[in-house]
């Protein structure tokens, strides 16, 4: 297990209601993948620096885990497929 | 008598032609003087610090900080940039209002 941080942002124009699930999904896709949550942060609607998919705001959250390092592979994959995400990154904490 | 000549001391000549213009930077890496200093992609203040007004990251020559502490700001602006935090090319902010 090593510790690592995760920045995503979703589509600015969603509900309350649906970022609070698209979140609450991220956040089960570590769970189940047996990584364990230390904390998540969100930083909420922002504008971003550049246009992603036409869109100029985005909702950032942060989420501070440990996972096993084999699993963020399939972690980066689910992110990537999940429509609601913009951008994610996935860092190593030393 | 080979010391005769006047030379000329390289005050004495004028500022070279091409070279690199002089801005005055701090003498020391700011990340070395204060560990608990960290740097991190997620503060945009410290970002845009290290980057110019078009976006690229500000050389060592103008930030001061060291060869090390270089390559990490160098990592945490490309992350920051993924991130839409700070710009890949052009001013933060420079179209709005």
């Amino acid at each position: 297990m090593h510790q690592y941080e995760l920045v995503f942002i979703l589509q600015g124009d969603l509900d309350e209601a649906t970022l609070e699930t698209a979140v609450e999904t991220v956040q089960t896709l570590i769970t189940n993948a047996k990584g364990e949550i230390v904390k998540t942060e969100r930083w909420g609607k922002r504008r971003m620096a550049y246009p992603i998919r036409k869109m100029n705001e985005g909702y950032y959250t942060f989420i501070s885990f440990h996972h096993n390092p084999e699993e963020i592979v399939n972690l980066n994959r689910s992110l990537g497929y999940n429509e609601q995400v913009l951008r994610s990154i996935v860092v190593r904490v030393a | 008598m080979t010391e005769s000549r006047p030379r000329e001391s390289r005050e004495d000549r004028g500022p070279r032609e091409g070279g690199r213009r002089y801005v005055s930077r701090p003498k020391f890496c700011q990340f070395c003087s204060d560990k608990n200093l960290v740097i991190d992609y997620k503060n945009v203040d410290m970002m845009t610090r290290f980057i110019n007004e078009t976006g690229k990251i500000r050389p060592r020559r103008q930030t001061g900080t060291c060869a090390k502490h270089q390559r990490e700001i160098a990592k945490a602006v490309k992350n920051a940039r993924h991130i839409a935090l700070i710009p890949f090319e052009g001013d933060l902010w420079a179209d709005s209002n």
